[in-house]
């Protein structure tokens, strides 16, 4: 072995390790073998090699025996390749001209046959001998490091961690998933074994972390992504919006008047809190946050965004008055929209996934009306916040001009609404007939608009009367053309010309005018929408004795609200569907009726309606003496035309659907005349959005990102939306019928004028309301705006996103509940008085849903309690870990029972585990206090067979090991102490933190004796429960190890990053960008002009994919070279020329 | 007896449970027992039984497997598996307790007379002669062996049945009669040779052997 | 689909309303259940105590016979389920005993490959068929029925079956969906006392007796059962001189479905109850014809 030795003087030492290695490996024979290699200088063995005199034994050979390498077989890297390589460097040897032979964990312990146990060690010694013979001196580089800290997980052991940090004067991020920090501790009520209680030993520390300058404490908060290196990381940081400030006082004033209740996580679901709350009152941080989940369906599918789910709430809390108020805030058509909007909202509502949408229109009319009623008529509009001294004009007084007019007069402009005819209201005055909509009921919103400093001109007719063009040198600086589509769409068939034919839209236009026009007693209406159902009805009412609806497709395609078409049915109107006029037949020049044909559905076409098509041969006469028709209609733009207005293909107005600006600068359209026919609420929507378009362009700013709702093209709801995560599934939520609205009998109606629609009662709207499932929890009612004094809240807050840079990262996200459900022998979840361990203590807290006492479902103090020990622990089926507290709660448990009421307890456990300080004493104690213990596991609980469950008691049923006898014990309330499992979401921070985890799911500590904080990364601490189940003590003492660790560090202020690490030869790169790909660490940076692959020093963790990846073979790991490696092999083969063959790839290599 | 051995009696039963338990899939977790009773608790008969389903491990342990093959225990499981799907340690008690009532009746530990024992005796002459079960030849020809009286005291509810079209009177065969028998032939001729093989292992106190054997019996394949 | 049927030795006796109602049921459902050719005792849990071997070579046999034609078996007596499932597990985790059923089964020309898939009607009714689609089948509602469903032992262990070992839902979600009403009683896989009503009467009809008093005293009006031991045990104790008050009918689970999807009361045997029917039950099955 010439060739690799050669020069060298190695120095080769085989450890005893006591008996650990000698016992099984022949240490003598060994050294001798190794002083056989060539290069070795020394080969000896000793009992304690990592002891001092082996040490120094390295040390003294290095100087008088002139060592230039140095090899160790002992036992694992990890244990103490440190301790040698510092002793090397003590002795003036570089610390990487040393190598270790791992013959302990790798040989001795797992072989039984000795002489194979050395024979192997020799291999694994040569080995070592050989490679060492190649290493090279690498010089450690060292990186400052950021004294600043980031702590994941809020518990007791974050809580502790940070404070450690703090007082040595370091700034810590606290990062915590829920609302307080805390964690689980904050649910207990007393602490093992000493009793005192939790809260009295923890909140203190909450208090004092919380006032800590230099902790930042971020709540609802979750790391995303962790990048960089010990010393130096970079972590991005979630957090959720509170929508309450700092500014609270947590004067509980908000709490009072939120109208929306749900169960509280904190208590496990076992306590109601409002959707602006606190976990408990000694939360940290004292601040009140908002359970703002998705936007309710309601409120995304209504155009103008009203808050529809939140004035519901109010009403079903009777609190009428603010429900109007709520509802005035967004709506310029309250009182309209009360009674005509033909209300997205309810077809999106999830009620319906239930029985029936909540009747949200009708309430909305409710609460309009009560407030008319009960507070004075209707309120004053507030005042504007500013002045705008900008005239702007307003074409059309239809529900688009009239929602334009009101924002622009919120946003503190006067602007002046300009109505060709001599009514208000556009088509909601012309089109909509008074049964539906009362005309003073219409006024009423009108006047409100007119109060707030909104000019009418009636009469006017823009185009006509006067140009746009008149109104700039007017002053008018911006325009909003809302004109409407009052011009009917002709049938085109011939004979439309004959006396008794009209326009549906233009009878009911001159209807409404009071000049209505003759109609006869049998008359034919044609079309399906509303306009048709709006003239039959009037016709109706005109005193006609027959009124027939011709619709070309069935009742199911109408587009017509559908309980307008059930009214008119009602009232006597007759429905011919499938039917198509060909031609209106006519005598002396009078309409005398119809040629139609019948039609049938074919293929859907464009609407997604089956298109209908004529039955051949199904043509017929039938006889009218009116024919109104209703089949659409279009804007009259014939005016405006001059203007210069752009129209589209379609016959309206062009304008851009985002702004709403049309081809003319300063002149917006919205509404029909754009849209063409739609709906009321949707023109109030264009309105109002036009409004912000106009403010915008007066103030010369930008037409882009709009404050004013647009309705979402895909609404989630249903099963993709639970109202909110504690709500049952809509199939477990009670049935309760949707109110039924009072009408007017038929038959009166039919004759009569007055509204049909009578309005509900309060007990109604009460119980109405009542239905709302308060999706998203958070309905926006606002009224926790108005109660928070100091201002603190704001509905608008947005999620942060911060990146940190910190040095080290902590871990201390601690546990979770074993689900008991699934030990279905237990019958949790399934039979009442049979809780979890964290929910018993919540019931023991004097903040918790019984304040203390311990009760039943019923209310009653149960007469005897039972506590099953090892639920989910221990056990194949579940986890096969100990969780090492629940002995010592479960007797605490036992204790409080005891103290706390009369009842008989009964403490089933397999065996009781009380080590650790006071622990057996304690278990003495609760022995002595009475306490029933049995030794066996309970095989099931199940209710008293003649008792259906939930009344009557339980049954628990168990071998008393210790007697080898069955017992069942009847019961009150079962206690499961249930095991802790890592907590959810570990796995994710797992991986953002590139940490592994041991079999049983919680996080690996870098050595389970000798470093139980440290991980596999350095910088990257983990403590408490994260690791493992542990008790307050262990949890506390860990956390503070952890602390003092990082301390250190921090203290000497630079790390040495290990110079084991890849490195590119620059003219071997092929440039084929492999390498940037398969590095897990993102390492490598691609020089993009020297077209070469670069490896960053600091970020590489030197794992030696890309070694193994690079096609070219032009990365080497330092420390790892092929030689070094092959070297390594030849000597584990025992190869004649062990490593003096150097593979042919590499000879080509400078 | 010297340190770490057993009665000769008792190491033998030892070897032929040994040698039963490799044939139950994961039989060896009965090593990993940790007395808490969870089998006994489930057994719908256990408050029958003298000999707990738990102490079963332990007579074991305590190197006593006489007293469990005497035990009435193993004639009262109904093979409910209870026990064998709640055992926190994975335990398969119902497979064992077969185990052991093969023991017992190979070992003749109990009379010949013990009804379950007629009862399957009867019913293996069933199986053996149509390849299917015939209910009213097997219960009757059981009764006539144990208790005749009740056979008697059976002809009312027979009669039922009967009318009930729910008494089948003559039994069906199997075609391949011959076939089937050449097969029960050569499966008891294995089963003997292993039971003897079995029995010539010397097995020691504890059962670290178990396990050991367990493997060579899977490796065997 | 055609599903391969194993009916097991009872259901050519004592227990024909199982096979004629299943038979029934399926083909409503649009099934078809295929009679697997010279098939033998399963050996059942009577073999298993005497000769293991010889019980895993038998049950074994009918596997095989089964691999030939199709994939699955399905079979509803519970004792011959977990036998056949047994079968299965043992050979394929220990390769020994397989050599050995092998060397059995050649005796015979035939050989397993584990290839089959070994189902219970209830788990293909309630998993493949499913419960919505039974009730859409469905001619007659069962309102106004309180049905006990019992599962007994081995239909749901050792398992890992098609249902939860302790508290398995199956049945009533099944007459749930068509409009039974399921009590709630603990025992509903607490066992019936199997053989012992047979080998040790005195313990067996305690245990056959506690399951009956816990039906009962929840309200029940029949107990539907899924084994033909159960069936039997149930049945037979309260057709006893000595039963008490108040008994129920037991009936397969298979007879009430088949009630809801159109058979007759003569068709799924209901007549034949050793015990009265009762009002709501005798109702359904309508007059003997």
């Amino acid at each position: 072995m010439k060739a690799n030795g050669d020069g060298r003087r190695i120095g080769f030492y085989i450890c005893h390790c006591g008996s650990n290695i000698a016992a099984t490996v022949d240490v003598a024979a060994v050294a001798n073998h190794v002083a056989g290699l060539s290069g070795v200088a020394v080969s000896r063995h000793y009992a304690f090699m990592c002891s001092q005199p082996g040490q120094d034994m390295i040390a003294r050979d290095i100087r008088e025996e002139r060592l230039d390498r140095v090899v160790v077989a002992a036992c694992s890297p990890m244990m103490h390749e440190l301790t040698f390589r510092n002793a090397c460097q003590g002795a003036g040897l570089n610390r990487y001209l040393f190598q270790m032979a791992n013959v302990r964990e790798q040989c001795a312990w797992v072989h039984a046959d000795r002489p194979a146990a050395t024979e192997k060690a020799k291999s694994l010694a040569r080995a070592a001998v050989a490679r060492v013979a190649h290493q090279r001196p690498l010089e450690a580089a060292t990186i400052p490091v950021n004294p600043d800290t980031l702590v994941i997980g809020g518990g007791i052991a974050g809580i502790q961690a940070a404070l450690d940090l703090a007082e040595a004067g370091r700034e810590v991020w606290l990062v915590e998933r829920e609302s307080t920090i805390g964690g689980n501790m904050a649910r207990f009520d007393k602490t093992f074994p000493t009793l005192d209680c939790a809260s009295c030993i923890l909140t203190p520390k909450m208090v004092s972390v919380g006032h800590r300058k230099n902790v930042h404490i971020l709540t609802q908060s979750q790391v995303e992504q962790v990048s960089g290196f010990a010393g130096s990381f970079e972590a991005r940081v979630r957090k959720k919006a509170r929508y309450v400030s700092d500014q609270c006082t947590a004067c509980q004033e908000c709490e009072k008047v939120c109208p929306v209740e749900v169960p509280n996580a904190f208590d496990l679901l076992l306590k109601k809190r409002k959707a602006i709350h606190k976990a408990f009152p000694q939360a940290v941080p004292n601040t009140y946050l908002i359970d703002k989940q998705e936007r309710p369906p309601c409120r995304e599918a209504c155009p103008i965004g009203q808050e529809a789910a939140g004035y519901v709430a109010l009403i079903g809390q009777g609190r009428f008055a603010e429900a109007a108020e709520l509802i005035r805030m967004r709506n310029p058509l309250p009182v309209v929209c009360g009674r005509v909007c033909y209300h997205p909202c309810e077809a999106e509502c999830n009620r319906g996934f239930v029985d029936e949408p909540v009747a949200i229109q009708h309430l909305k009319r409710f609460a309009l009306d009560w407030q008319e009623k009960h507070s004075g008529g209707i309120p004053a509009p507030p005042p504007p916040t500013e002045r705008r001294p900008e005239k702007v004009a307003i074409v059309g007084s239809g529900p688009a001009g009239l929602a334009c007019a009101h924002d622009l007069a919120t946003r503190g402009y006067r602007p002046t609404v300009f109505e060709r005819d001599v009514v208000l209201g556009g088509m909601l005055a012309l089109g909509i007939p008074r049964y539906r909509l009362p005309r003073e009921r219409l006024l009423q919103d009108i006047d409100f608009i007119r109060r707030m400093g909104v000019e009418f001109r009636t009469g006017v007719e823009v185009g006509r009367d006067v140009t746009i063009g008149q109104l700039r040198k007017e002053g008018y600086k911006a325009f909003f053309v809302a004109a409407g589509a009052h011009v009917g769409v002709p049938l085109d068939v011939p004979g439309e010309r004959l006396a008794g034919v009209m326009q549906g839209v233009e009878f009911l236009r001159r209807h409404a005018l009071g000049i209505p026009p003759a109609v006869g007693r049998n008359v034919a209406v044609v079309g399906g929408g509303n306009t048709a159902v709006d003239a039959a009805r009037t016709v109706l009412r005109e005193g006609a004795e027959h009124v027939t609806i011709l619709y070309r497709r069935t009742r199911a395609e109408m587009p017509a609200v559908e309980h307008e078409i059930a009214d008119a049915e009602a009232e006597g109107v007759r429905f011919a569907y499938l039917r198509a006029p060909l031609e209106v037949l006519g005598e002396d020049g009078r309409v005398s009726g119809l040629r139609c044909v019948e039609m049938e559905l074919g293929e859907p076409d464009a609407s997604g309606r089956r298109r209908p098509v004529p039955v051949p041969g199904s043509e017929h006469t039938l006889s009218f003496d009116t024919v109104l028709v209703a089949i659409g209609q279009s804007p009259d733009l014939s005016l405006l035309g001059g203007e210069g207005l752009k129209l589209d293909r379609r016959g309206t107005l062009e304008a851009n659907g985002e702004t709403f600006a049309t081809s003319v600068p300063g002149v917006f359209g919205g509404g029909d005349v754009v849209f063409g026919p739609a709906t009321v609420i949707a023109a109030m929507g264009a309105g109002k959005r036009a409004a912000e378009a106009i403010d915008k362009y007066l103030r010369g700013e930008p037409l882009t990102d709009f404050h004013t709702h647009a309705v979402p093209t895909q609404i989630r709801r249903g099963e993709s939306f639970r109202p909110h995560p504690y709500a049952p599934p809509y199939t477990q939520t009670p049935k309760r019928p949707r109110q039924a609205m009072p009408k007017l009998p038929a038959p009166d109606r039919a004759q009569g004028w007055e509204e049909v629609e009578l309005g509900f009662t309060e007990e109604q709207a009460v119980a109405e309301a009542q239905r709302c499932l308060h999706c998203g929890v958070c309905v926006d009612c606002y009224q926790c705006v108005k109660a928070c004094q100091p201002g603190a809240v704001d509905h608008a807050m947005k999620d942060e996103v911060l990146d940190l840079k910190v040095g080290q990262v902590l871990v201390t996200t601690g546990y979770d509940l074993f689900d008991p459900r699934r030990m279905a022998q237990y019958g949790y979840g399934r039979l009442d008085n049979v809780v979890t361990s964290l929910e018993f203590e919540r019931m023991l807290a004097s903040t918790g849903p019984t304040g203390g006492r311990l009760a039943l479902k019923n209310g009653e103090e149960p007469r005897a309690v039972a506590i099953v020990h090892c639920v989910g622990s221990r056990d194949e089926n579940y986890h096969r870990y100990c969780s090492r507290v629940c002995c010592m709660y479960a007797l605490k448990f036992a204790h409080l029972v005891h103290d706390r009421t009369r009842a008989a307890v009964y403490e089933f456990y397999i065996d009781m585990r009380a080590y650790g300080k006071g622990y057996e004493e304690f278990y003495g104690r609760v022995l002595a206090e009475g306490v029933n213990v049995i030794r066996g596991k309970v095989a099931e609980v199940f209710a008293a067979p003649d008792a259906p469950p939930g009344e009557g008691h339980l049954i628990v049923r168990a071998e008393d090991t210790l007697l080898g006898k069955q017992r069942e014990i009847p019961v009150d309330m079962v206690i499961l102490c249930c095991a802790l499992e890592p907590a959810q979401g570990i796995e994710a921070l797992r991986r953002t933190l590139h940490l592994s985890q041991s079999p049983d799911g919680f996080l690996l500590e870098r050595h389970p004796k000798l470093d139980p904080t440290g991980t596999a990364s350095d910088g990257i601490f983990v403590a408490g429960c994260a690791q493992g189940p542990k008790d307050i003590p262990d949890t506390v003492a860990q956390a503070s190890a952890a602390a003092s660790r990082m301390l250190g560090l921090i203290a000497r202020g630079e790390i040495a990053v290990d110079p084991i690490k890849a490195r590119v030869e620059p003219e071997l790169c092929g440039g084929c960008r492999i390498c940037n790909n398969v590095c897990p660490y993102n390492a490598i940076r691609w020089l993009e002009d020297e077209k070469v692959a670069e490896v960053l020093d600091a970020v590489c963790k030197g794992c030696g994919t890309c070694v193994a990846a690079c096609p070219a073979g032009a990365i080497t790991g330092l420390g790892f070279s092929d030689e070094q490696i092959y070297a390594e092999i030849d000597g584990l083969l025992g190869t004649p020329e062990a490593a003096s063959r150097v593979p042919t790839t590499l000879e080509a290599r400078p | 007896m010297k340190p770490g051995e057993l009665s000769r009696g008792e190491s033998e039963l030892r070897a032929a449970f040994l040698a039963e338990v490799e044939r139950i899939p994961g039989g060896d977790r009965l090593r990993r027992c940790i007395q808490c009773g969870t089998c006994s608790g489930s057994c719908p008969v256990s408050r029958e039984m003298d000999v707990q389903p738990r102490q079963l491990v332990g007579y074991f342990r305590a190197g006593d497997l006489e007293t469990i093959l005497r035990s009435r225990t193993i004639w009262l499981c109904v093979s409910c598996y209870a026990c064998t799907t709640r055992c926190p340690a994975g335990i398969k008690v119902t497979d064992l307790i077969y185990a052991l009532k093969r023991m017992a009746l190979d070992r003749r530990v109990q009379a010949r007379d013990l009804p379950i024992y007629v009862l399957s005796e009867e019913f293996v002459r069933v199986v053996g002669r149509y390849g299917r079960n015939h209910e009213l030849r097997l219960l009757a020809r059981y009764l006539l062996r144990t208790d005749p009286w009740r056979l008697l005291a059976m002809v009312p509810l027979g009669w039922k049945l009967l009318l009930a079209r729910r008494l089948q009177w003559r039994a069906r065969r199997v075609e391949d009669l011959a076939g089937l028998r050449r097969i029960i032939a050569r499966a008891e001729r294995m089963e003997e040779i292993y039971v003897r093989e079995a029995t010539r292992f010397e097995g020691t106190v504890g059962y670290g052997a178990l396990s050991e054997r367990a493997v060579a019996a899977r490796g065997a394949a | 689909m055609i599903y391969g049927y194993y009916p097991g030795c009872s259901l050519e006796g004592a227990s024909r309303p199982y096979d004629r109602s299943l038979r029934f049921v399926m083909t409503a459902l649009g099934h078809e259940l295929k009679e697997l050719r010279d098939w033998n005792c399963c050996g059942a849990t009577m073999y298993m105590s005497v000769k293991e071997t010889v019980a895993l070579s038998l049950s074994a046999r009918n596997l095989a016979l089964a691999e030939r034609n199709g994939n699955t078996l399905v079979t509803p007596c519970s004792a011959c389920y977990t036998m056949l499932l047994k079968t299965q597990r043992c050979m394929k985790e220990l390769p020994g005993l397989r050599r050995q059923v092998d060397e059995a089964l050649a005796e015979a020309g035939l050989s397993y490959r584990l290839g089959v898939q070994v189902r219970h009607p209830l788990d293909v009714i309630v998993n493949d068929i499913g419960v919505e689609a039974v009730a859409r089948k469905a001619k007659r509602r069962l309102e106004g029925l309180r049905i006990a469903p019992y599962y007994g032992c081995q239909i749901v262990r050792p398992g890992p079956a098609f249902d939860d070992p302790d508290w398995p839902t199956s049945m009533d979600d099944l007459f749930g969906a068509l409009g039974a009403e399921c009590v709630y009683y603990p025992d509903r896989v607490r066992c019936c006392g199997g053989m012992l009503m047979t080998t040790d009467p005195k313990v067996g009809e305690e245990l056959t007796q506690n399951v009956l008093d816990c039906a009962i005293r929840n309200g029940a009006q029949v107990v539907a059962t899924t084994c033909p031991l159960c069936q039997m045990n149930l049945e037979t104790l309260q057709a006893r001189a000595h039963a008490r008050e108040g008994a129920i009918p037991v009936v397969f689970f298979t007879q009430l479905l088949g009630l809801a999807l159109g058979a007759s009361g003569t068709e799924m045997d209901l007549h034949h109850s050793l015990v009265p029917l009762g009002a709501r039950l005798e109702e359904l099955a309508g007059a003997p014809s």
